[in-house]
């Protein structure tokens, strides 16, 4: 059996159910099955938002929901006015990761557009020292780092939580492999105009990368906007805290009481990562089945 | 004037410049220097630096503290691994049939979520679902006549808890991965075998699984390699208790060097870490090697 030709303007339901013909019937319970665990999966996200929507009285209230039964804005109030800056660790959380993806995507760019495009003596040697960093768990070079950031003074500021993150060998490899899949004739023939070497990578190779940066740039962000270890030795004061240690902190002064500000927090922190994803969806997957790494 | 050469050789050197002094300054001389500090006690307050040779990894293999974090670590290796891995695997074969593309769609969505979101959120989201009187977790069980269950309070089954909620967090990067190995088994082979007679199950035992066995491996080492690693989970969830009953290697490591003010202890433990590494990537690479000899006969 073949699948009806469907019209583009077929609306989704439509389309289901044409495809829905086109099954075996064993399968619908394999699918059935699947179905059931991906429900699973979903729960505790619903639980989540359902929950900050509640007055903070009635967080523990069983039976939980999982949609929203009561739209109270309070718990984000409390995120916005108490005592604990919610705000202020948000934008830290966001400058760091901006400032992090920016400089990543940027200084490795350059270094696999040298190793990718240029002839230079002791490239594979500098190629390979830096693979080696990708060896290397974050919890090994933890207290080295400690002494060095607090030799210049960068402790407890957002900077022990940028610097350590721009080494990033994954992000030149990954980089260099996608510099090398792309045709080099554009970037040959604007040599022979004599470009300089800048103006070729500036002009020519950077723009050609479009979606693989997009992809790197995702992976690095979620990366430094989820970094939990590094802040919570690194960093003391709500000055210069980011939100996964600010939610811990939120959580000691609160306590397990105020249990939809907790998830209100959760909720604020999560959001940006989910709408990204939504938009993102196939870049991520096919970048991470390519490459089989994640951060 | 320099020639073509000797400009391209210099511009090489420029373009890769930045992230080099980056890497060597924020990786590679941390490296080094973990490595020379585990072999030395260094005082927090002046930083001066007494060289003891082997004694730090002398007192740290004489701690039952640290043996107990390593046992802890492995422990929740090998029941994550076999969550993350076999259930991922499984899932990805499930996964990879003839399903409409918008149920694909969805279902791929609804697996793949936890992944991107951190560990330490959804630790805070679990945290409260494992709750032993207020908890949801413990509320359906009540529902269905089953008692409480002391999810994060009992010794015995606190660390199963941090496997489960890491399943569930994980599990859909495996899946991702597995489900892109198998839809790379060539169909020729599949339709050859289905010619010859060959069920299903007879397809993926001699088909699939030998075919996306190097993968199988790859994520059996990459996932050896995370739980080695874990402390953000186990941090919020427990902060390795109760008792000492879920602290891990890297928590033994942190509170050594930030909290004891060991620091040569604390850097002598994470080089044992990064020893354990080195032996798992290196029986990887033995194994593949193994695999495709037979692959090859």
């Amino acid at each position: 059996m073949k699948p009806a030709v469907l019209p583009e303007n077929a609306s989704f339901s439509h389309r289901l159910q044409s495809a829905m013909r086109v099954i075996h019937w064993r399968n619908w319970v394999v699918v059935a099955l699947l179905v059931l665990g991906a429900i699973i999966m979903v729960l505790p996200f619903l639980w989540t938002f359902s929950t900050s929507l509640r007055p903070i009285s009635e967080a523990y209230r069983l039976p939980p929901s999982f949609l929203p039964d009561q739209l109270d804005f309070n718990s984000y109030a409390e995120l916005r006015d108490g005592p604990i800056p919610f705000l202020g660790m948000y934008w830290n959380s966001f400058l760091v990761a901006t400032v992090v993806t920016v400089s990543v995507i940027i200084t490795s760019a350059m270094a696999a557009f040298a190793f990718s495009r240029l002839r230079f003596a002791g490239s594979n040697i500098l190629f390979g020292s830096m693979l080696a960093g990708l060896m290397v768990p974050p919890a090994l070079v933890l207290i080295p780092l400690f002494f060095g950031l607090a030799s210049i003074g960068a402790i407890d500021t957002l900077w022990a939580l940028i610097l350590p993150a721009l080494a990033n060998p994954l992000a030149v490899l990954m980089m260099k492999q996608f510099m090398q899949s792309q045709p080099r004739e554009y970037e040959e023939s604007a040599f022979v105009d004599g470009a300089s070497y800048w103006t070729i990578f500036w002009r020519i190779s950077l723009p050609q990368m479009g979606p693989p940066i997009a992809a790197l740039s995702i992976i690095v962000f979620t990366t430094s906007w989820n970094n939990f270890l590094l802040p919570l030795v690194f960093i003391r004061s709500f000055d210069a805290m980011t939100l996964p240690v600010g939610i811990l902190s939120l959580f000691g002064s609160y306590g397990p009481e105020k249990l939809s500000v907790i998830l209100a927090a959760v909720t604020l922190s999560i959001m940006p990562l989910l709408v990204v994803f939504l938009i993102a969806q196939r870049f991520i997957v096919e970048s991470i089945a390519s490459t089989g790494i994640k951060k | 004037m320099a020639t073509l050469q000797q400009r391209e050789m210099r511009a090489g050197y420029l373009f890769i410049l930045p992230a080099y002094i980056i890497y060597l300054a924020f990786l590679l001389l941390p490296m080094l220097a973990a490595l020379g500090l585990s072999f030395a006690q260094m005082d927090r307050i002046s930083w001066d630096i007494e060289w003891v040779g082997f004694e730090n990894f002398e007192w740290i293999l004489s701690d039952p503290r640290f043996w107990k974090t390593f046992r802890n670590t492995f422990y929740f290796i090998s029941m994550a691994v076999i969550g993350n891995v076999g259930l991922g695997l499984l899932i990805a074969l499930a996964l990879d049939r003839a399903i409409p593309a918008p149920i694909l769609y969805l279902l791929r969505l609804a697996y793949f979520l936890p992944v991107l979101v951190s560990l330490a959120f959804v630790s805070f989201i679990w945290k409260f679902l494992y709750s032993t009187d207020l908890g949801v977790i413990n509320y359906f069980l009540r529902q269905v006549g089953l008692s409480n269950v002391p999810w994060l309070t009992s010794s015995s089954m606190a660390m199963f808890s941090v496997v489960i909620m890491d399943v569930w967090k994980n599990m859909g990067f495996f899946i991702i991965i597995f489900l892109a190995a198998l839809q790379g088994v060539p169909r020729r082979l599949m339709e050859a075998a289905s010619i010859d007679g060959a069920k299903g199950w007879t397809v993926l035992r001699r088909i699939k699984i030998p075919y996306i066995a190097p993968v199988i491996l790859f994520c059996i080492t990459y996932a050896t390699i995370g739980g080695l690693q874990v402390f953000d989970s186990i941090k919020i969830l427990t902060d390795g208790g109760p008792g000492d009953a879920t602290r891990s290697v890297v928590m033994y490591m942190v509170s050594e060097a930030f909290n004891v003010g060991d620091l040569g202890t604390g850097a002598a433990s994470a080089m044992i870490l990064f020893l354990t590494i080195g032996i798992v990537v290196a029986v990887q690479f033995g194994l593949v090697r193994l695999l495709s000899f037979k692959g090859r006969q």
